[in-house]
Formats: structure tokens, C-alpha cells, sequence
């Protein structure tokens, strides 16, 4: 096998963080040094052979087989290599990412790519609350990369997004794109009423015009060149855009001076 | 050396380092996507009076373009960088920008960039809108919304730049004007089949080769004297009695090897025509080597071409 793969030992008695165990950090530890790698459980620091059986040779590829058992911080600070995790992850997974591969084969807790900054994450089921949103007392949500949920999409996500794409095959919950700077945004099931509030700059995709927030201005249907374009750049958009040859476009929020833009199917 | 009845004189063209580069236009028709193309292009067959050296590469198909639609490809050419980017937005903004249906993309991706929608965007008063997908910061490429009324300008903010060559010639020496024309005309033909080069002069093909200097003081370039059939006998003349016009293939190109594959091209196409097509021989312009570091040897581009006596 290619990489190190951590199997859990037993049930976790408390929570266990792995942030910043990442296959950059992994990759130059020898497999004994791996294993007495520390990370936090619960209020304590426990080595990582505690809690795993780890196997495999160091290098830039990371799997995590954990089941349904929920780690913290998965991937978060990541800058390059893969990490694959086969199973649910909790929360703050991908955190801060600036590069690299994650790809998570079950469901992910809150905050899935917040503040993420580059890198890709691949997300099988759905997301917690506020995925690629920016974290508590943060003002930067994602601001590059690229987050795919296959499932829904909780509360707040792409909130004060600033860059990047995230596409969100299911539904987004209350609040998607609040507060947005820039960025690209994909629906494809419903969304909460108050998407897009408060959004500067950015673009959503949605395929039927949605309700929206006191603010959003209806263009009309328009044939936009960027349609084509982003279809032929944007491997993620390809199936969305697929037959678009208008889009409804939706302005705003104009309450704040906002010219963000919400683009539906024309 | 002789081809088919033509000379190659053993000469060489000589040539100077330029800095390029490629834009890709697109427009919903192939016809749009041409006419912004010649527009574009226009007035820049030379530096010397133009401030670029410019040419549409070749035609695009749907499949080749960044968004999908017909498009063209056009290398530009300057001096130095500088120049490059002063020049390119000005053509972008005029040109293209106005022309309706179009969009604009890089064509390079490395070296120094060169500024499209980073400078013409604020066209669209604030309200222009960018996109950058993928990537980390500073990484991917960024390009920019400007609405305008026909609908929509989509523009990439920069694009890349190449160290290329300009300069690159041969002369077809024919018996008479009609001949020398048919044999320029093949050779553009094919020469336009190899990538990487354009050919600047209206239609590829110069008349008015010329010489560096004159005789009225701030003037750079004069008429080839050496090689205008009218003057033969009152002026050191490079021409046989049997020739009666001559005419002049220039080529820029994104490499020393594009133009020399351009000139092979070229001066095989005028050869095919031969001595029965009134073509008498096929010489170069060169300055004793001072204009350019760039040597075309005829002789040895054309080695193995099928030598006859």
C-alpha cells in the first residue's frame, strides 16, 4: 500500500483532534515516529499509536479508516499530498487548507473547509453547518480552492465567501452565500430564504429563480459568453451549465451597494 | 544550389530578437471572430512605422477555443516588453472590445504577462465583474465580465509573452510581376499552415523591401534599390537581366525554429513552381549580419529539399 493508513484501535472515549496531521507532516516521520506522535484526545495528549494501529510507509498520502467515528480538524492546515478518509469526519475538517487533496468518503461535521484558502476537498455525504464559511470571529470565508459536498449543505455555508468554488449537489440550508465577497456558488436542490444577503460580489448558481432577500434585483435572461466558459474551464460546472445558453440574472444585495449576482436557468 | 530549376542564392536572411505574444478571439460566428481578427491586426505590418508587428496565426474551431465558439489566433509582436504592453491593450480596447459577439483569452501561458482585461476593465465603470476559479492565491488564471450593450465582454486579465523572432525573409526573384505574385501567393498559402509564425505584410507579401538608411537625413529604411529591377544598371543591382520583379516574404515567429520551418515551407512552395512559373531565384534580406543575431542560411534550411543541377 502507498502512504499510511490509521485503523482505529478501539472506540474513542473522547474526542480526538488530529488537526495538523497532514501527509506533509506524516510523509518525513518513519513509521516509529509516527506512532509516537502525539494528538490531542479529549484533555489530554495521547500518542497516536494509542489510538491507531499504523501501517503503511510514510509519504505523501495519508488514509484514515475510521468508519463512523467522528475526528476533529481532519486535514486542517493541509498544503499538499491526499488525504482520504473512509468514513464521517466531525468538525473543522480541511480547516485553513491551502493545498493538497481531501476526500471524505461519508459525512462531515460544521465548518468543512472554513477559511480554506486553496487545495480541493471532495466530500461524499453532506455537510454540517457553515462548510467553507469563515470560522467563529473570522471574516474570511473560502477565498480559493475548490469544496464539493455530494449531499446537503447546512446552515451558513459560503458565508463571507471571498474566492473559490463550492458546489453543493443537494440543498443548502438557511443563510447560504450570507454576507458574500466574491466567489462562486452551486445549488443543485433548494435553498433558504435568506441566500445571498448582504452579498458584495459572487456568483450563484441555482437552476430555478428562488426566493430571495429585500435587495435582489431580476436583469432578466441574458446570453452570457462566461457561461461557455466556466463550462469549459470549470470541470465542476461542466454537467451544471450543460444546455445553458441563457441565465436569469438575479442582482444584489443592492441594499448594501452589492452587485452580486444569483444566475438561474433562463 | 538549385531547385526545380530555381536558384537558391547562397545567401541569408537576417533577423531580430522580438517580444510576443498570442491572443485567442472568439465571437458567436466564424465571420465576427475573423473581422475582429484583421481588425486587431491592422496597421502592423512593421515597427518601424507601427509600433508592433502583428497577424492573425490562424483560424480556430469550436472544439480549440476556451469557451466554445469559432475563434481566431493572433500573435503580436514588439521590440521589447515594454512596448508589448502598451500596444496589446490598445488593440485589445479598440479592436476587440468594440467588435460585437467577441471574447478574449490568453494564448500563452509562461513568461512576463501581459496586461488584457487588467487594464481595460475599468471600461466598465465599476461595474465590471471577475472570476478566478480553482487554485491558491496568486495561482489560476483570472479573467474579467465588462457589460457592454450588445450583452457581455468576457476578457482573461493577462496573458503570457515569448522571446521570439522577427525579421525572417526571403525574396522571390521572377521574371515578371504576375509570376513573382502567383509565387508569393503559394508560398503565404503554405506558409500559413506552420504554427507559430505570422506574416505581417498586407496579405503576407511586401513590395517595398528595404535597406537600412537613406540618403535624407531621419529616415531608418529606404527602398532595396539593390533589388527594384527599374534601377538595374544605376545602382549596384543583386538582379539578373532575366528578372523583372521581385517580392518579399517577411515572417515573425514564438521561435528561431518556427521561422526557419516557415522559410523551408515557403521557398519549397515558390520552388514547386519552378523555373517554367518564372521564378529565377530566391535570395534573402540580410544587412552583413549588423541588424541581428537570427542567420536563416538559405542553403541550409533548404538542405535535402531534392537539389537539382
Amino acid at each position: 500500500m502507498s502512504g499510511v493508513s490509521l485503523k482505529p484501535r478501539a472506540p474513542f472515549e473522547a474526542r480526538v483532534d488530529l488537526s495538523g496531521l497532514t501527509p506533509e507532516v506524516t510523509g518525513p516521520l518513519t513509521l516509529r515516529e509516527l506512532e509516537h506522535k502525539e494528538v490531542p484526545c479529549g484533555g489530554r495528549r495521547v500518542k497516536l499509536a494509542e489510538l491507531f494501529f499504523v501501517e503503511g510507509a510514510p509519504d505523501g498520502v495519508l488514509l484514515i479508516e475510521i468508519g463512523d467515528v467522528r475526528l476533529d480538524g481532519v486535514g486542517a492546515g493541509m498544503t499538499t499530498g491526499e488525504l482520504i478518509v473512509d468514513g464521517t469526519v466531525g468538525a473543522f475538517a480541511g480547516r485553513c487548507m491551502s493545498g493538497g487533496v481531501l476526500r471524505i468518503g461519508g459525512e462531515a461535521g460544521d465548518f468543512l473547509g472554513s477559511e480554506m484558502s486553496g487545495g480541493r476537498i471532495e466530500l461524499a455525504g453532506h455537510a454540517g453547518s457553515h462548510a467553507g464559511a469563515a470560522g467563529s470571529g473570522s471574516r474570511r470565508g473560502l477565498s480559493g480552492g475548490v469544496l464539493v459536498i455530494g449531499g446537503d449543505a447546512g446552515p451558513r455555508a459560503a458565508e463571507r465567501q471571498r474566492g473559490g468554488l463550492i458546489t453543493i449537489a443537494g440543498n443548502a440550508g438557511e443563510g447560504l452565500a450570507t454576507d458574500m465577497i466574491a466567489g462562486t456558488v452551486s445549488v443543485g436542490g433548494a435553498i433558504g430564504p435568506l441566500m445571498g444577503r448582504g452579498m458584495k460580489r459572487g456568483t450563484i448558481f441555482v437552476d430555478a429563480v428562488p426566493e430571495l432577500p429585500a435587495g435582489f434585483v431580476d436583469t432578466g435572461a441574458h446570453e452570457l459568453v462566461a457561461l461557455r466558459l466556466l463550462a469549459r474551464r470549470v470541470p465542476e460546472l461542466a454537467a451544471r451549465l450543460q444546455g445553458w445558453t441563457k441565465a436569469r440574472r438575479i442582482v444584489g444585495d443592492t441594499l448594501i451597494g452589492g452587485q452580486g449576482e444569483v444566475l438561474a436557468r433562463g | 544550389m538549385i531547385l526545380n530549376g530555381v536558384e537558391i542564392r547562397d545567401s541569408f536572411a537576417e533577423a531580430f530578437p522580438m517580444v510576443g505574444t498570442r491572443l485567442i478571439i472568439t465571437a458567436d460566428t466564424p465571420e465576427w471572430a475573423l473581422i475582429a481578427g484583421r481588425t486587431t491586426t491592422g496597421f502592423a505590418t512593421s515597427v518601424i512605422g507601427c509600433g508592433c508587428e502583428a497577424g492573425i496565426e490562424r483560424t480556430l474551431g469550436p472544439e480549440e477555443t476556451p469557451d466554445g465558439r469559432p475563434g481566431v489566433s493572433l500573435l503580436i509582436f514588439a521590440m521589447d516588453f515594454g512596448s508589448l504592453k502598451k500596444v496589446v491593450p490598445l488593440r485589445l480596447g479598440q479592436c476587440v472590445l468594440t467588435c460585437p459577439t467577441t471574447a478574449c483569452y490568453a494564448g500563452i501561458e509562461g513568461g512576463k504577462r501581459v496586461p488584457l482585461a487588467k487594464t481595460i476593465r475599468y471600461f466598465a465603470d465599476g461595474h465590471q465583474i471577475s472570476k478566478k476559479i480553482g487554485g491558491s492565491k496568486g495561482e489560476g488564471m483570472r479573467f474579467w465580465r465588462l457589460p457592454v450593450m450588445e450583452g457581455e465582454f468576457v476578457c482573461d486579465e493577462d496573458t503570457g509573452s515569448v522571446d521570439g523572432v522577427g525579421g525572417g525573409n526571403f525574396l522571390i526573384l521572377a521574371r515578371s510581376r504576375g509570376e513573382a505574385l502567383k509565387a508569393a501567393e503559394a508560398a503565404v498559402a503554405a506558409m500559413m499552415q506552420v504554427p507559430g509564425i505570422i506574416l505581417p505584410f498586407p496579405g503576407g507579401v511586401v513590395r517595398s523591401g528595404s535597406k537600412v538608411g537613406s540618403k535624407y537625413k531621419g529616415l531608418f529604411a529606404s527602398t532595396n534599390d539593390a533589388y527594384c529591377p527599374t534601377l538595374r544598371g544605376t545602382v549596384p543591382s543583386q538582379l539578373p537581366d532575366t528578372v523583372g520583379s521581385v517580392l518579399e516574404i517577411v515572417i515573425d515567429g514564438v521561435s528561431f525554429e518556427a521561422v526557419a520551418e516557415a522559410t523551408k515551407v515557403g521557398i519549397t512552395a515558390v520552388c514547386a513552381l519552378g523555373a517554367e512559373g518564372g521564378v529565377v531565384a530566391i535570395d534573402a534580406g540580410n544587412y552583413g549580419g549588423n541588424l541581428g543575431p537570427f542567420h536563416f542560411k538559405l542553403r541550409e534550411i533548404m538542405q535535402g529539399a531534392g537539389e537539382t543541377a
